[in-house]
């Protein structure tokens, strides 16, 4: 493995220590630079109930570059695509090496309060959010039932 | 905070490529990823005919396709867009799994490779779907009459417990499923089965429930099978000794015995000069305890650099290939990138130059330079030669010669190290000069193992676990850096006045990470004491080891 940057070491034990309500990171037992990630459906939301599964990974230029997140749970999301791509301006070009794990999980905790039906990333989920919002958060609450409540 | 901004078409590229790259748009030759349009307009001459029929020749022609596949295709090939579409549905997602196991022959060279890339470009499967996967393993639907189904199904299985890891995972390491894939490590069991059975229960540990619980099963058992298989890591047969290598790595890494010293404790190395380096590596590649042996069994793109870097002279290393598949192995400068994510390895930019004996081609710059040698077999050795005085990169496979190639010395002059990138399920073995060349070339050469020097702690190899452990126990001082907690913070930004920078950290800001605004000045605040912290507690830690 490469050496491991200390940035990331601090990180890692911040996540440990004060654990963000709502988010569970983890870092792999064997890449410390891949995390297993839980973010639970926010309240008030179609998603509520929900426990996504994501995954993150903090590439070698980081923190000058963005960590690249995806979701491993199944999702009815506009800005979340088939793939569980998740379409965020922080983990783009709103990118700055003052940001952390910590402050993308959030925002993608956020994202899930407020979907953005006119940036789309699954255009048919977004074109359903438009026109008929009332049948896409019922969808979204279908999903999250199937796919994001365990047994 | 953070809205979506894919209303920005311009870089549509990019614009797709949000998630973590481990699973998109990786380069043509690592792998195979792109963006993908249209599907649909490529389905229609599809329809016709069953689903299973169609899936199947899509896979065949995805196989036959693979092989050749150079370069930078604008668009992955036809194949692989229709299986991407048609997995969408659930249906189309079973159908490939069956038709994975179907089809893809136990000799195909990247066929392993090819299960893991089209089921990590398919869309995430249901659980429903997961647990029929598991559900094949059950004696009724036949699996130990067919060998090609059953080693297949091993890859699928073991590719999901690495995909899905976390709850999925969980779900399908049932009890039948974790007695299956143990009662698969037993003697009389095929080898190839055996391999990918073991493989697979290693990406379930991946999920530390799923380690547990394997553990515990394996705890009580007589003697854990592992300990049985680590002995094939010396075989003369090449598949026998993936199995002991494989194995070898669970016991120091996932499911130690106790009374069973970790690899590292007792590997002589005191005759090894050079080695793979650990500390210049990407995160997913698997290297034996004497620095000489590497494997991949992520589906990214894992590439590494040796311990010695090359200025001048004329130099040669040998490597045995364990396995045939898809390999880039050369030199490449601390200038090449390892972006295992994307699929970029060795020759896939202008600091590199790889040698692919799979699909009979050289990498340099991402471009493919075709050759003249055969295809590389297990147990082939592939010679590397660079020659700084003439200018020269020759290669040879099993004696037979490549032209020399000058391009990269337009971009580099020196600074090489030997270095090597790996498909999944991929394994060779360096030889710097430890023992006898077979094939050495004819005119005066040095080679690493004579010239090299390394420290007996630069010479550990510890389990990651236990390296892992160390790396956390590192402490940060508080005037240190707020990006890289590494360095000392003595840079203030102007016009907006925000410190807490280093000197490293501040060359590479574009704006302010604070407040985004741009920098007109990067001031210097403080230089009573050494900006840089040369001795990283990394490195100090592993002295004391």
């Amino acid at each position: 493995m490469s050496s491991l940057p200390r940035r990331i070491i601090k990180e890692t034990q911040r996540l440990m220590q004060e654990p963000v309500p709502g988010i569970n990171a983890i870092p792999d037992e064997n890449n410390a630079r891949y995390f297993h990630v839980i973010v639970t459906g926010p309240n008030d939301s179609p998603f509520e109930g929900g426990v996504f599964k994501l995954e993150l990974f903090l590439p070698e230029d980081y923190p000058m570059s963005a960590p690249k997140v995806r979701f491993i749970t199944k999702i009815y999301h506009p800005n979340i695509d088939r793939l569980g791509r998740i379409c965020l301006d922080v983990l783009k070009d709103k990118w700055s090496p003052a940001l952390q794990i910590r402050t993308i999980l959030l925002s993608i905790q956020a994202l899930l309060s407020a979907p953005n039906p006119d940036d789309p990333l699954a255009n048919d989920v977004a074109e359903l959010w438009k026109v008929n919002e009332a049948e896409a958060i019922k969808n979204a609450r279908e999903w999250t039932q199937k796919y994001a409540v365990e047994d | 905070m953070g809205s979506c901004l894919c209303k920005d078409k311009n870089d549509s590229e990019e614009d797709n490529d949000t998630g973590v790259g481990r699973s998109q748009q990786r380069h043509a030759r690592g792998s195979l990823r792109n963006s993908y349009r249209n599907p649909e307009v490529l389905q229609t001459s599809a329809s016709v005919k069953t689903l299973s029929d169609t899936v199947d020749k899509l896979v065949r022609e995805t196989l036959d396709v693979i092989s050749t596949m150079i370069d930078n295709e604008p668009e992955p090939p036809n194949s692989i867009l229709m299986l991407h579409s048609i997995t969408e549905k659930p249906a189309g997602w079973i159908e490939l799994v069956r038709s994975l196991m179907r089809v893809v022959p136990v000799e195909h060279p990247m066929g392993p490779s090819v299960i893991a890339l089209l089921l990590d470009d398919s869309p995430l499967p249901t659980k429903e779907s997961v647990l029929k996967v598991g559900e094949m393993v059950a004696p009724k639907y036949g699996l130990k009459n067919n060998l090609r189904k059953e080693r297949n199904l091993c890859v699928i299985i073991g590719c999901l417990a690495e995909k899905l890891a976390g709850p999925s995972s969980i779900a399908l390491l049932n009890n039948s499923m974790l007695k299956y894939l143990i009662s698969n490590l037993n003697e009389d069991i095929e080898p190839n089965v055996k391999l990918l059975s073991l493989i697979a229960l290693e990406k379930f540990a991946q999920t530390s429930e799923n380690k547990v619980t394997i553990q515990k099963t394996l705890q009580d058992m007589k003697q854990s099978p592992f300990l049985t298989l680590e002995e094939y890591v010396l075989s003369t047969s090449f598949l026998l000794r993936q199995i002991g290598f494989c194995a070898c790595w669970c016991l120091d890494n996932y499911f130690p015995v106790s009374g069973r010293q970790y690899s590292y404790e007792n590997t002589d190395v005191s005759k090894i000069n050079a080695m793979l380096n650990t500390k210049d590596v990407s995160e997913y590649l698997k290297i034996s305890a004497d620095g000489l042996e590497a494997r991949c069994d992520a589906y990214t793109f894992e590439s590494v650099r040796c311990t010695f870097q090359i200025t001048k002279g004329c130099w040669y290393y040998e490597v045995l290939l364990i396995t045939p598949g898809v390999m880039q192995i050369g030199w490449a400068t601390k200038e090449s990138s390892f972006l295992s994510d994307d699929g970029y390895g060795i020759g896939d930019d202008k600091y590199s130059i790889g040698f692919d004996g799979c699909r009979r081609i050289i990498w340099h710059n991402a471009k493919s330079i075709p050759h003249s040698l055969p295809t590389w077999k297990s147990g082939s050795i592939l010679g590397c030669l660079l020659d700084l005085e003439k200018q020269e990169v020759i290669f040879t496979l099993d004696g037979e010669s490549t032209d020399p190639y000058r391009h990269i010395f337009n971009s580099v002059k020196q600074g090489f190290f030997a270095a090597a990138s790996f498909m999944s399920f991929q394994q060779c073995r360096f030889n710097f000069g430890l023992e006898p060349f077979r094939y050495p070339p004819q005119r005066a050469f040095t080679n690493f193992n004579e010239s090299g020097m390394l420290s007996s702690s630069d010479k550990i190899i510890l389990p990651r676990h236990i390296y892992l452990d160390m790396l956390r126990k590192v402490s940060v001082r508080d005037d240190s850096c707020t990006l890289c907690f590494d360095k000392k913070a003595t840079m203030r930004l102007e016009p907006c006045s925000h410190r807490g920078f280093c000197v490293t950290c501040t060359e590479q800001l574009k704006f302010c990470p604070m407040c985004r605004s741009d920098i007109r000045r990067k001031v210097q605040e403080c230089t009573d004491s050494p900006v840089n912290v040369e001795v990283s507690d990394v490195e100090a830690i592993q002295t004391e080891t």
